[in-house]
C-alpha cells in the first residue's frame, strides 16, 4: 500500500480536484484505492455524492471507538472507495492531541487499510497543524499543487522548511504546478525554470480550465464528463508520471 | 468490510432480457456500457500453477491489461500494479514478492497463455433516491474456442451482484431477490477459485494430467518383449512430440531436458530391440537418435552452466563478477549458435520423415506376430538377463575406475545410465520397494558421476572462452571459475568413490542377485 497525501498550507489550489482525479485514474488501473476526506469541508465527499458523515464524528473514528472499515463508503467507480468528511473534523488537531502520541495513533489508524488498499490518497484541509504533521509522516509521497506565483512558491519553501527542521524525509514532497495560465510570463518562466528548491517537481502540470470547476456541477471526475480535455489529459500523464515513480520506489 | 459478491449460473432456458427486465421493475437501475473483454489463463507447459492452486490472469478490455495473481489455492486474486504484461520466466520480474511466489510453483518453466475466454458483459447499477449507485450487477456471457478452426461456443452466463461499501442494506435486498428465483443456480459465496477455468478445460477437453514423462508400464511376465520394448519407443516419441515445440523456442530448459531423456531411452530401448529383431533399419534409427543426442548436447550443456554460473556470485567481489561478461556474453553466443543449428534439424523434413517411419515401423509390427520363426523372448527373460549382464559391466568398468580420468568415467556413466533406463522400463516385474531402494543407490552414483562431467564439460567450455579472449580482466575472472570447477569436480570424484562402494558392496550386489533369481538361478 502506498500513501499519497495532496498537501497546501493554501486553500483553493486545487488540492481535492487532484485528489479526486488521481484516485479515479488509480482505480481504473484495476488498483483498490481509498480515498480519505481529511477536509471537514468534504468536497471530496460531495464530489463523489457521498454524504460528508462519520457516525459519531471524528472524535469517536481518532479514539477507535468507531471502526475505520465501517465508516468506509464505496463511490460509483469499481476498486475506488471514501471514507468521508464530517464537519467534526475541524477539531482534528484537539482529537489528535487527546492522544498519547498522535503520529503514531494517525499510522494505526491506516494501517487495517494496508491489506485492502494498493493505494491511499489523503485529501487535506489547508493548515499546518497536529493533523499535517501526522499526515507528512504517514505519506511515502506528498504531492503539493502549487500556482506559479510567487507567493505560492514560498509557502512551498516554508513547508521543505519544516521538512528540513524536523528531520522529515525532504525526498518525498513532490510539488507541481496548477492552475496554469500560459498567457501569463510569470506563471511561463516558473514553470520552464522552477526554482532549484523544487527538486523533484512533477513534469506534467494542471492548467487553469474551466472543466476543473464543473466537477463540482457533474460531481464526477473529469475523465467521466471530459475525458477529452486538456486538464483531464494533463492529470492522466500526471499519473503516469506518479506511478511509473512508485514502481521505481518499489 | 471485505468485497462482497454472489454469483449465479444462468441456465439456458433463462433470458437474459426478462431477467433485465425483471431488474428493472424491481429496482431503480441505471444501465451501464456493454462491454467485452478476454481473460487469458497462463500456466505451464505441465499445469503447474493450476495442480497448486495458484492462478496467473490477464484481464484485457481493449484499452489495457490488468494482471491478476493468487499464490495459492487459499490466496486471493491479487491485482498485479507494476507488471504491464506477463514475463515468459519468473525470472524475467524484478526482485520481489510475486517473483518469488511465481518461481518456487513454476522454477524454470516459461508461462503459456492456456485457456482463453471472451466475455461479453452487461453491467447495471442499482441506484438510491440519490441517484448514487448503491449495488453492481455483472451479466457475463463467456465463450470459448473448441479449437482454433470452430466457431465460439458459449461456456456459461453469470450473473453478479457486487455491494457497494457502506450499502450493504440495498446489496441485502438485491441479493435476495435474486436468490428467490428458482431457476438460478447460485455459486458458494466462500469460494475463492473460480471454477470458469475448470469448466473451460473440460469444454476443452484438455487434461491438466496429460503430460507425464512416467513410464509405468504393466507388464505380465510372458507377454513378448518386442512388443513391451516397441510400446515404450511409442510412448517415448509421444514425449519427444510433446517438447518439440519448447525446444524449438528455446527458453525453457525444462523442455530441452525432457526432451534429451526420451532421446537416451529410446536409443537404450532400439539396442535392446535390435538384438531381438536384427533388421538394417534399427540401427539407422539409432544412428538417428545418436546425431540427435549430439546436436541437442551443447544447447542443454550451456543452458546447464549458464543457471551453474548465477550460484558462483558469492565467490565473487561486485568488480570481479562483473568482470565476468565477457564470458557470459560467450556462453550466450555459443548457445544461440548451437540452438540455431538443432532447431534447423527439428525443422527439417528428414528429422519429420525418420520420426514417422519409426512409428509407422513399430505400429506396423505391434499388431502382427514379427518372431520371422525365431524363439520368442518373454520380457521376463530378456530383463532378468540385460539389468544383471549390464550390471556386471557396471563392475568390469569400475575395476578400473580413475577419478582423475573422465573419459573413464564418462563411460561408466553412460552404463549406468543405461542400467537405470532399463530397471525403469522393466520395474513392473520386480518388487516395487527393493527396486526403489536400487534405484536410490543408482542414483546417487549418477549425480556424483554426473556433476564431475559437468563440472569437467564447463571447465572445458571457460577454457575454449580464456584462449579466444583479450580481455585480460575477464580472463583473470575466467580463471577464478575455472579453479571453482576443478576444485568441484574434485569433489564430486571423492563423493563418487563412496557412492560407488555402496553400490558394488556385496550386501548389494547380493540383493539384486536375489531380484534377478530366475536368470540367476538359471545361470548358476
Amino acid at each position: 500500500m502506498k500513501t499519497i497525501a495532496i498537501y497546501n498550507i493554501k486553500g483553493g489550489v486545487g488540492k481535492t480536484a487532484t485528489a479526486v482525479n488521481l484516485s479515479f485514474l488509480a482505480s481504473l488501473d484495476g488498483a483498490n484505492t481509498l480515498l480519505w476526506d481529511l477536509d471537514p469541508q468534504g468536497a471530496a465527499s460531495y464530489y463523489f455524492r457521498i454524504k460528508a458523515e462519520i457516525e459519531g464524528g471524528g472524535k469517536k473514528l481518532i479514539d477507535g471507538s468507531t471502526d475505520m472499515e465501517d465508516a468506509v463508503k464505496g463511490t460509483d467507480y469499481e476498486n475506488l472507495d471514501l471514507l468521508p468528511a464530517d464537519f467534526t473534523y475541524r477539531e482534528m488537531d484537539s482529537f489528535l492531541e487527546q492522544t498519547r502520541d498522535p503520529v503514531n495513533r494517525f499510522n494505526k489508524l491506516l494501517k487495517p487499510f494496508s491489506e485492502e488498499y494498493d493505494y491511499i490518497f489523503l485529501d487535506c484541509p489547508p493548515s499546518f497543524s497536529a493533523l499535517s504533521e501526522c499526515v507528512f509522516a504517514a505519506a511515502d509521497i506528498l504531492l503539493v499543487p502549487t500556482i506559479p506565483t510567487t507567493l505560492s512558491l514560498r509557502t512551498y519553501q516554508q513547508i521543505i522548511e519544516f521538512f528540513r527542521q524536523q528531520g522529515l524525509d525532504q525526498t518525498k514532497v513532490m510539488p507541481f504546478f496548477v492552475m496554469v495560465d500560459r498567457r501569463k510570463k510569470m506563471h511561463r518562466l516558473i514553470v520552464q525554470h522552477p526554482p532549484s528548491f523544487m527538486s523533484s517537481v512533477i513534469k506534467s502540470d494542471i492548467p487553469y480550465a474551466s472543466e476543473v470547476e464543473r466537477m463540482g456541477v457533474h460531481r464526477a471526475p473529469l475523465t467521466i464528463f471530459a475525458a477529452r480535455s486538456r486538464a483531464a489529459r494533463c492529470y492522466t500523464s500526471m499519473w503516469d508520471e506518479l506511478r511509473a515513480h512508485i514502481y521505481a520506489m518499489t | 468490510m471485505p468485497d462482497i459478491q454472489h454469483s449465479f449460473v444462468i441456465p439456458d432456458n433463462q433470458s437474459l432480457p426478462s431477467l433485465v427486465s425483471s431488474l428493472k421493475a424491481s429496482f431503480p437501475v441505471q444501465e451501464q456500457a456493454e462491454t467485452v473483454y478476454h481473460r487469458v489463463f497462463y500456466d505451464t507447459f505441465d499445469w503447474r500453477l493450476y495442480k497448486n492452486g495458484s492462478a496467473l490472469e490477464v484481464y484485457d478490455d481493449g484499452k489495457s491489461q490488468k494482471i491478476y495473481w493468487r499464490a495459492d489455492k487459499d490466496g486471493k486474486l491479487k491485482i498485479q500494479l507494476g507488471l504491464r504484461k506477463i514475463p515468459r520466466l519468473a525470472a524475467d520480474l524484478p526482485a520481489g514478492e510475486f517473483r518469488q511466489q511465481l518461481q518456487s510453483v513454476i522454477t524454470v518453466r516459461e508461462l503459456l497463455p492456456r485457456i482463453k475466454l471472451r466475455i461479453n458483459r452487461h453491467s447495471y447499477a442499482v441506484l438510491d433516491e440519490n441517484k448514487k449507485i448503491v449495488v453492481r450487477l455483472h451479466f457475463d456471457v463467456y465463450w470459448y474456442e473448441p479449437s482454433r478452426r470452430r466457431a465460439a461456443r458459449v461456456l456459461t452466463r453469470r450473473l453478479t451482484i457486487k455491494a457497494v461499501k457502506g450499502y450493504a442494506k440495498d446489496y441485502q435486498r438485491v441479493e435476495a431477490y435474486f436468490q428467490a428465483m428458482p431457476l438460478l443456480m447460485p455459486l458458494p459465496i466462500q469460494s475463492t477459485q473460480d471454477n470458469v477455468m475448470k469448466l473451460a478445460l473440460i469444454a476443452t477437453d484438455v487434461s491438466t494430467d496429460e503430460y507425464s514423462t512416467s513410464l509405468i508400464l504393466r507388464l505380465d511376465p510372458e507377454i513378448s518383449a518386442e512388443q513391451v520394448l516397441k510400446e515404450i519407443i511409442l510412448r517415448l516419441l509421444e514425449i519427444m512430440r510433446q517438447n518439440t515445440a519448447g525446444c524449438i523456442r528455446g527458453r525453457d530448459t525444462e523442455y530441452m531436458h525432457d526432451y534429451r531423456v526420451a532421446i537416451r531411452k529410446i536409443r537404450v530401448a532400439l539396442k535392446q530391440l535390435r538384438q531381438l529383431e536384427p533388421q538394417a533399419a534399427i540401427s539407422d534409427y539409432m544412428s538417428f537418435f545418436s546425431s540427435l543426442g549430439r546436436l541437442s548436447n551443447p544447447v542443454r550443456d550451456l543452458d546447464v552452466f549458464m543457471l551453474q554460473l548465477e550460484a558462483y556470485q558469492p565467490h565473487f567481489e561486485q568488480e570481479g563478477w562483473q568482470q565476468l561478461q565477457p564470458l557470459r556474453d560467450y556462453l550466450l553466443s555459443s548457445r544461440a549458435a548451437a540452438q540455431k543449428t538443432l532447431v534447423k534439424e527439428l525443422k527439417s523434413s528428414r528429422y519429420r520423415e525418420n520420426l514417422k517411419n519409426l512409428r509407422h515401423y513399430l505400429e506396423q509390427d505391434e499388431a502382427g506376430d514379427n518372431t520371422h520363426g525365431r524363439p520368442e523372448r518373454t520380457v521376463r527373460e530378456l530383463a532378468d538377463e540385460k539389468l544383471w549382464a549390464i550390471n556386471q559391466s557396471v563392475l568390469e568398468q569400475g575395476k578400473t575406475i580413475n577419478n582423475s580420468d573422465a573419459e573413464t568415467l564418462h563411460d561408466l556413466r553412460k552404463t549406468f545410465k543405461q542400467l537405470r533406463y532399463l530397471i525403469e522400463f522393466f520395474r513392473g516385474l520386480y518388487p516395487a520397494v527393493e527396486l526403489r531402494v536400487l534405484s536410490q543407490t543408482l542414483i546417487d552414483v549418477q549425480d556424483d558421476l554426473g556433476e564431475f562431467n559437468d563440472r569437467h564439460n564447463q571447465a572445458g567450455m571457460v577454457k575454449a572462452f580464456i584462449e579466444q579472449s583479450d580481455d585480460e580482466d575477464a580472463i583473470k575472472a575466467s580463471e577464478q571459475i575455472m579453479k571453482i570447477l576443478r576444485q568441484q569436480q574434485d569433489e564430486a570424484g571423492r563423493r563418487f568413490n563412496t557412492s560407488y562402494k555402496a553400490y558394488s558392496s556385496s550386501r548389494s550386489q547380493k540383493k539384486l542377485k536375489e531380484m534377478f533369481v530366475e536368470y540367476y538361478g538359471r545361470k548358476n
